[in-house]
């Protein structure tokens, strides 16, 4: 018995290292070339085999991918366009959520299905009539135009609904005993007891809107407004120019810091809210 | 129930002032939006010269004999089902084998996760530099195991497969995250009396582990389809469509005929059509997913 399981016991042993081995590679390695070629010199990015480790360490390309990109300026437009968006669905989510799942009203199942229309149709499907509608507004190239349609999320208020409905009612009746206002029920009552939840569609809609390129792009037609994802396109030679990889690649490693970090602190929550999220 | 009657009309007014600013967005930003490509599919719609004239099924028709679009659909249905076929069953592979609550396992998960919260836009640029056929990494690496090298997003027969590989690399990790949910859920007395009646690992598998997780296995499918059809920065960033639209698919295609060639009416008609067949499987799997809740 011993003798039969022993190899049977290291070839698994085996299989399962390569198998960690290739998952690392697979995913770290590309990763790990990305930040390797932001540090290489003009000649050695094209050399063929490629370098693992650049031979010489050119950090001076951070600071050109920051002037080429402009960084700080799409920087900015990025953490404000983010923010605001947050602030927005925090504002209109939560005390829709508090209304379709506490209270009564005529309508309220038409209504609640007509606002989870949007869960069913594709962003992509409708961004024609969401460009003219934008440009009747005067609203291309501006924050707000990149931040109103954001603000309402289909997603965030069933999650909401979801989670509010299981708070008992006893705990409501017994603040509006004490004459407590709407609004304070919201902000003093629901939102605390639902912050897990509420944290993770925050999470949801911050990598959302940090990384989104379609409706920026669809959006602005000039800098004003765009944010970074929209600033490597900069980097990028037009026609077919040479393309400095080496800078691309830098602000690559720019864009990605705060969203990397916020990964690699909030490792647990994040992934937990996206597992959260595909359970609808 | 009683308090609220006594607080009398404030409270009943008070639910629509609640709703109110959400369902103003949803009116603005999805509902009319949606009734806008609708009604637009039907007209002559050209906004520099103000031409605005209903045509029935025109643009329908032209779409449907429009060898671009047909192309474009069938490229489409590929990516689809090749991300399906191909990344659903590996991930579920990759979930299996990370499905331990040790270091190792917990540290790979996160790793393999990591590309899915890195934009499009830095996953496009890093795989098209590896992608160059003179001195990309990828050419190399096929290199070192005898294969000649690829011309991948320059090359009409490896165009739409390049961009497959990127997709399925960015989503794999979620995708994975998702079934160990899932696996993790599984009650271990199942295992355990399946263990008592001495069945086979693939007997378990089947028996056990494959039916347990199916309600994520459908969840994967419809978001694999999903995304498919809205695949939009990678084709813009990496391929532009090309060469010769071997790796356009529909909402690039939508975007370009809208945006840059102005055929309002005809880019309206194939986003109606992907809007149907987005719905169609939205619907599906909402009906999937209530039975399953209605058993359980």
């Amino acid at each position: 018995m011993r003798n039969r399981s022993f190899p049977s016991g290291a070839i698994r042993a085996t299989l399962r290292a390569a198998g960690f081995a290739a998952l690392i590679l697979v995913f770290v390695f590309p990763l790990y070339f990305m930040a390797s070629t932001s540090f290489k010199g003009t000649r050695e990015v094209n050399i063929t085999p490629p370098t693992l480790v650049p031979s010489e360490f050119h950090p001076e390309n951070y600071a050109m991918a920051w002037n080429r990109m402009n960084f700080a300026h799409y920087l900015r437009n990025s953490l404000l366009s983010t923010f605001l968006t947050i602030a927005g669905q925090l504002l209109t989510c939560v005390p829709c959520a508090y209304a379709f799942a506490k209270k009564q009203f005529r309508f309220k199942k038409p209504l609640y299905m007509l606002l989870l229309f949007d869960l069913i149709v594709p962003a992509q499907a409708i961004f024609l009539p969401i460009y003219i509608l934008e440009s009747g507004f005067g609203w291309i190239n501006t924050m707000r135009g990149l931040v109103a349609p954001f603000c309402y999320s289909a997603f965030t208020i069933f999650s909401l609904v979801q989670y509010f409905k299981t708070i008992p009612d006893e705990i409501l009746d017994a603040a509006r005993l004490d004459k407590c206002s709407e609004v304070r029920m919201i902000t003093h009552i629901m939102a605390p007891m639902a912050s897990p939840i509420i944290i993770t569609t925050m999470i949801f809609t911050f990598v959302y809107k940090w990384n989104d390129y379609f409706w920026t792009s669809i959006l602005t037609t000039n800098e004003t407004a765009r944010t970074l994802p929209l600033a490597i396109q900069n980097l990028m030679p037009v026609d077919h120019g040479a393309r400095e990889w080496q800078i691309i690649m830098a602000g690559n490693v720019m864009a990605l810091i705060p969203m990397l970090g916020a990964y690699i602190l909030a490792n647990k929550i994040i992934k937990k809210g996206f597992i959260y999220g595909s359970g609808k | 129930m009683n308090i609220s009657r006594r607080t009398g009309k404030a409270a009943i007014r008070s639910p629509y002032t609640l709703i109110l600013p959400a369902f103003a967005l949803c009116l603005i930003f999805s509902v009319l939006p949606a009734s806008m490509s609708i009604r637009d599919s039907f007209y002559n719609v050209d906004y520099v010269n103000e031409v605005d004239e209903f045509v029935g099924l025109a643009n329908y028709r032209s779409i449907f004999t429009d060898d671009v679009f047909l192309k474009v659909f069938k490229n489409t249905v590929i990516f689809m089902f090749c991300t399906v076929v191909i990344s659903v069953p590996l991930a579920m592979a990759v979930a299996m084998f990370l499905n331990k609550n040790r270091f190792i396992h917990n540290l790979t998960q996160s790793i393999i996760f990591t590309p899915h919260i890195v934009s499009f836009v830095a996953v496009a640029t890093l795989w098209m530099f590896m992608m160059d056929p003179r001195s990309g990494v990828l050419n190399y690496i096929l290199g070192l195991f005898g294969l000649p090298p690829l011309r991948w997003l320059m090359d009409s027969s490896t165009s739409l497969m390049s961009l497959i590989i990127v997709a399925a690399w960015k989503t794999m990790g979620f995708n994975a995250l998702i079934v160990i949910a899932a696996l993790q859920k599984i009650p271990a007395e199942l295992y355990e009396s399946a263990r008592l009646d001495r069945s086979s690992p693939l007997g378990i598998f089947f028996n056990i582990t494959l039916p347990m997780i199916s309600p994520v296995f459908v969840f994967l499918v419809t978001t694999s389809v999903i995304s498919a059809f809205s695949t939009f920065d990678l084709v813009k960033f990496m391929t532009a469509g090309g060469p010769r639209n071997s790796s356009n698919l529909m909402v690039y295609w939508i975007y370009r005929t809208g945006f840059l060639h102005f055929q309002v009416g005809k880019a309206m008609a194939g986003a109606v059509v992907l809007m149907l067949f987005l719905v169609v499987v939205s619907a599906l799997n909402f009906m999937l997913m209530n039975k399953r809740a209605h058993y359980q």
